[in-house]
């Protein structure tokens, strides 16, 4: 972890309007994410968990606040703004791995990479690098819908990391596998963070899954308390 | 991989929806490039008249006679090239039914007149011109009759009969004459009007009407005027046509053919409409889920819209194209069948230039709605719908 | 478990009032066959209107004279020895002096314009005296009156008033110099007469310089339908070279004229119809995949696979029934009735008008339902085969 902040949430409030009645999820909520950093954020159902995964994935936007990501502000941005530095700057994990059906695993994989101004080679090239870091370069033609969901959610970790973002957001990431399973990809995460440097956030109901990270912030009803590993 | 071939991907994802919407796109595309041939064809003898050919009748209705002296006088006329001079025979091979397209003309003129259209050996001409009792045989007869240069055909008349009692005239077959072009028409054959006349018992020295070519089709209008006018207050009044109007009457008797030609394709086109129109608005709607992953990716909601437009295009070609090609087949097919009675049917570029057009007005109209539905997808409602 | 009847009749319940969720899917299949069954049905009522009109003109009790091998009258001609001659023959009835009934007719081509397309037409004018009236029974001048012998006037039947311009009461019509007047107009129960106009026989053989000949004889059977009489006299004469037809028999062949109509119309529709049936299949197919886990969870329950597979083809069968139904209306709306005009075997104009009749109906439903049964018997199979343990994984 650098002491360079990445990802800076200063005094952001989401609201919605459910009927006649205004719900808060946040209200005046700071929080900054250093480059390298491991956080996991835990907090009950209804905590603003997603909301909060949402706002820093750039796919929502805080009713109030300032969102700044490597020094640049990303909440004014347009939609097709906001697309673009998705593409640029964030990989996304999803619970259910969210893989297309219809590809195989290298094409699944590859997809990101058609955002970009690469070349078919260059792409290849990208594609079997991420598909070695996660051990599934003999599947790589094998479809995705044939593969068990610990194979699955190492697809995605593939297609997370190979446009090489600063920031991989994970939702649930572990919630679909069995413990083994998720204890595999839970390294494969700790491993991108120590070895390759690279800035997680997950978002977990599973205690023994925070124990991988860095560090631990609870959220409940829109506040956050920091805690630590222990140990 | 490429925008395409994800598109291809997605397209092809349930084969049998595929398969069974491609199926209906290529029904209708068969059945419109099979009728837009039939159209064309029928239309064939409007949009191959010359524009320097005229036809004179009598001015009642053209199954009146005319004077067979009106030719010398028309003759005469300045702008004219050349007459020739035709007698509906009502022919008939051998049996009532099979009915033969017979004219009788003044040989001599036939293809100073009709020359552009039809082509025959220069030797055949000539023995045809010599033997009155000569037949020209248009090559579609002759392949359906197999008859040959040099065969003695009998043909009857239903109209008239001869001098001796019998309706059964002799001809010998001096040459088969061809089409100088696809469409022009070879289903008839031509005799001598001199033989013709001698021996039918009807007597009279009279023509049914008149072929006309002038020297330019600028003076059309003149040349008309002056032969109408030479004849009013005649018992036999004539009218002067240009044959593309003629031929165009001709088609208006049999109803509004076009209409109901258009009609059918449209009908066609509205069933295929009805049904990969909804079926792409159910197929994308199934795919909530990943439009939401893909702009969470970052995939831009036009491209995104660009790309289901893509999927609803690809489907409509490929269907429209197969359907095409399958048309072309059947026509072949068809053309080749003896008794088929109309010039050879062909799917011509102009077909399918509109075939085209409509393909991309169909996946215009099927993927649009699609379409704006996924470009107007938030990401957040397409996440949570699992 | 009930029977399996209660059984079926449940599932279909079902099937039903689950339609709404399916609607748009339901309602693109049910809207493609209705195309399908209303394209049918136009050919259809076309050619049956024709054929109506065609055959409303023809009696058995009367026979029509023309020459050998013309095929139709205006290409047949009849000197009038020829006349003279066949009207001795045996078989036809007589008037109270004892002299054979028959009326001989000229019939000549005009020009006419076509109302719709404004374009020419050919018009049939036929000569005739009153003895052709009492021929064809149902004539009965409508307005107007009667033309004189000797004077240059046509009666006009009511579908050249509808049809063709330029026909009204007291009009004076010119075909080629010579100058007419309507002075009547006619009907005949909405035969194929109606397309023509009448004027005095010797007038017209003056008028179009036919000396003394004709073209057709129409002559009044002693028997309906019998005409060995005349054809034996024809045989042994060969002076008569004469075709001898019941006008049943003649009409009948003119009517054949549209019969590559309907040979068209069912072969485009039958096309179309697969067309449409993909659709109908593709609808069915996804109502089943949308339907698994409620399908798998029935036979978890213990409702057999029968009743599966008759809940889907019952549910297929409505659609394409519904469908088959509005397809009909539709037609019967917008077609019956319409009128038009094409070329007949005479090559003059016949009007008519587009008929609906039961029986058509009736293949419009077929089509339909076959359809239906089709389209909806292989997903009804899929649906009858899904493995229940679908219903325990909770789906896909």
């Amino acid at each position: 972890m650098t002491d360079k902040i990445l990802y800076d949430l200063r005094g952001v409030s989401k609201e919605f309007i459910k009927g006649k009645e205004k719900i808060t999820i946040f209200d005046n909520l700071n929080i900054s994410i250093n480059e390298g950093d491991f956080l996991a954020i835990m907090g009950p159902s209804g905590s603003g968990k997603t909301t909060l995964l949402n706002l820093l994935g750039g796919v929502d936007k805080p009713t109030d606040g300032e969102i700044w990501f490597d020094d640049a502000r990303v909440d004014n941005l347009s939609e097709s703004q906001l697309a673009k530095w998705r593409a640029n700057n964030i990989g996304f994990i999803f619970q259910f791995y969210n893989l297309m059906p219809m590809l195989n695993a290298e094409r699944n994989v590859e997809l990101p990479l058609l955002l970009t101004r690469l070349s078919s080679k260059e792409r290849k090239k990208n594609v079997a690098a991420a598909l070695e870091l996660v051990d599934l370069s003999d599947r790589a033609k094998h479809m995705t819908s044939e593969m068990s969901g610990g194979q699955q959610q190492r697809v995605a970790i593939a297609r997370a990391i190979v446009s090489d973002p600063k920031l991989i957001l994970c939702d649930e990431p572990t919630g679909d596998l069995d413990r083994k399973t998720a204890d595999e990809i839970l390294s494969m995460l700790q491993l991108l963070n120590r070895d390759f440097g690279k800035t997680i956030l997950m978002v977990t109901h599973d205690p023994s899954a925070a124990t991988y990270a860095k560090r631990t912030l609870h959220l409940d009803k829109g506040e956050f308390i920091e805690k630590d590993l222990a140990a | 991989m490429s925008d395409f071939y994800l598109v291809y991907k997605n397209l092809t994802r349930k084969k049998l929806r595929f398969f069974l919407t491609l199926f209906a796109i290529f029904i209708a595309f068969l059945i419109f490039g099979a009728l837009a041939a039939f159209d064309k064809a029928l239309n064939a003898g409007v949009e191959l008249s010359a524009d320097n050919r005229l036809i004179s009748v009598n001015k009642i209705n053209f199954t009146q006679p005319l004077p067979i002296s009106y030719v010398r006088k028309v003759e005469t006329i300045e702008g004219i090239e050349a007459v020739v001079h035709f007698n509906w025979f009502g022919g008939y091979y051998k049996d009532p039914r099979q009915q033969v397209l017979t004219f009788a003309v003044n040989p001599a003129k036939l293809l100073a007149v009709y020359g552009d259209d039809i082509a025959i050996e220069e030797e055949l001409h000539n023995n045809w011109l010599k033997n009155q009792q000569g037949l020209l045989v248009g090559k579609a007869i002759a392949d359906l009759y197999g008859w040959k240069v040099g065969d003695r055909i009998p043909l009857n008349s239903n109209i008239f009969s001869k001098r001796d009692g019998s309706s059964s005239w002799e001809f010998d077959v001096e040459g088969i004459f061809t089409a100088k072009f696809p469409q022009a028409d070879t289903n008839n054959v031509y005799i001598h009007y001199k033989y013709f006349n001698e021996t039918q018992s009807f007597g009279g020295d009279f023509i049914g009407w008149m072929g006309i070519k002038t020297t330019d089709p600028a003076r059309n209008e003149m040349v008309i005027k002056t032969i109408d006018e030479m004849f009013v207050n005649t018992p036999f009044e004539t009218e002067t046509v240009p044959e593309k109007a003629f031929q165009q009457s001709f088609l208006a008797q049999l109803g509004n053919i076009g209409l109901i030609l258009s009609s059918v394709v449209f009908a066609a086109f509205f069933i295929i409409l009805v049904i990969v129109g909804f079926s792409m608005v159910l197929a994308i709607r199934e795919r909530t889920n990943e439009i939401g992953v893909m702009k969470t990716l970052g995939f831009s909601s036009v491209r995104i819209f660009k790309m289901v437009l893509m999927e609803s295009f690809m489907l409509i070609f490929l269907g429209g194209i197969i359907g095409l090609f399958v048309a072309t087949f059947f026509l072949g097919f068809l053309n080749n069948a003896p008794q088929f009675p109309l010039p050879d049917l062909i799917l011509s570029s102009d077909i399918i230039l509109r075939a085209v057009a409509v393909m991309i007005i169909l996946g215009l109209i099927t993927g649009i709605i699609p379409a704006v539905n996924a470009l107007r997808l938030n990401i957040i409602t397409a996440l949570s719908r699992r | 478990m009930t029977s399996i009847f209660s059984q079926i009749f449940t599932v279909i319940m079902m099937n039903i009032r689950s339609l709404p969720k399916r609607f748009w899917m339901s309602f693109s299949a049910t809207l493609a066959i209705s195309v399908v069954v209303a394209v049918l049905l136009s050919f259809l009522s076309m050619s049956n209107g024709f054929k109506k009109t065609l055959e409303g003109a023809g009696s058995d009790k009367t026979a029509i004279v023309t020459r050998s091998g013309s095929k139709s009258e205006l290409n047949s001609v009849l000197t009038n020895d020829v006349v003279n001659i066949i009207t001795m023959a045996p078989g036809i009835a007589k008037n109270a002096d004892g002299r054979p009934i028959y009326s001989p007719e000229l019939y000549v081509v005009v020009d006419g314009i076509k109302r719709t397309t404004n374009t020419q037409a050919n018009l049939p004018m036929r000569g005739i005296a009153s003895v052709g009236f009492d021929l064809r029974g149902n004539v009965e001048i409508v307005e107007g009156r009667m033309f004189e012998s000797g004077k240059n006037e046509i009666i006009v039947g009511t579908a050249i008033l509808r049809e063709f311009s330029g026909f009204e009461l007291g009009t004076t019509v010119k075909f080629g110099k010579s100058e007419w007047t309507v002075v009547g107009i006619f009907s005949t129960g909405g035969s194929a007469f109606e397309s023509e106009l009448w004027a005095d026989a010797r007038t017209l053989q003056s008028q179009f310089r036919r000396g003394n000949s004709f073209q057709t004889i129409r002559v009044l059977l002693e028997e309906p339908g019998n005409i060995d009489g005349m054809l034996e006299a024809v045989k042994q004469d060969p002076r008569l070279i004469l075709d001898v037809q019941t006008e049943i028999d003649y009409f009948k062949e003119q009517g054949e004229a549209l019969g590559g109509m309907v040979t068209l119309g069912w072969i485009l529709s039958i096309v179309m119809s697969l067309g449409a049936l993909a659709g109908a299949l593709n609808t069915m197919y996804t109502s089943v995949a949308d339907r698994e886990l409620e399908i798998a969870t029935l036979r978890a329950i213990g409702f057999s696979n029968i009743s599966a597979f008759f809940g889907t083809l019952t549910e297929s069968l409505i659609l394409s029934l519904i469908g088959g139904i509005i397809g009909t209306v539709a037609s019967y709306l917008f077609m019956d009735g319409l009128t038009t005009s094409t070329l007949g075997g005479n090559f003059t104009q016949v009007a008519f008008s587009f008929h609906m009749s039961p029986d058509l109906f009736q293949n419009g439903i077929i089509l339909a339902l076959v359809i239906g049964l089709v389209g909806g018997f292989f997903p009804a199979l899929r649906a009858a085969r899904l493995p229940v343990v679908l219903a325990f994984r909770g789906g896909v």
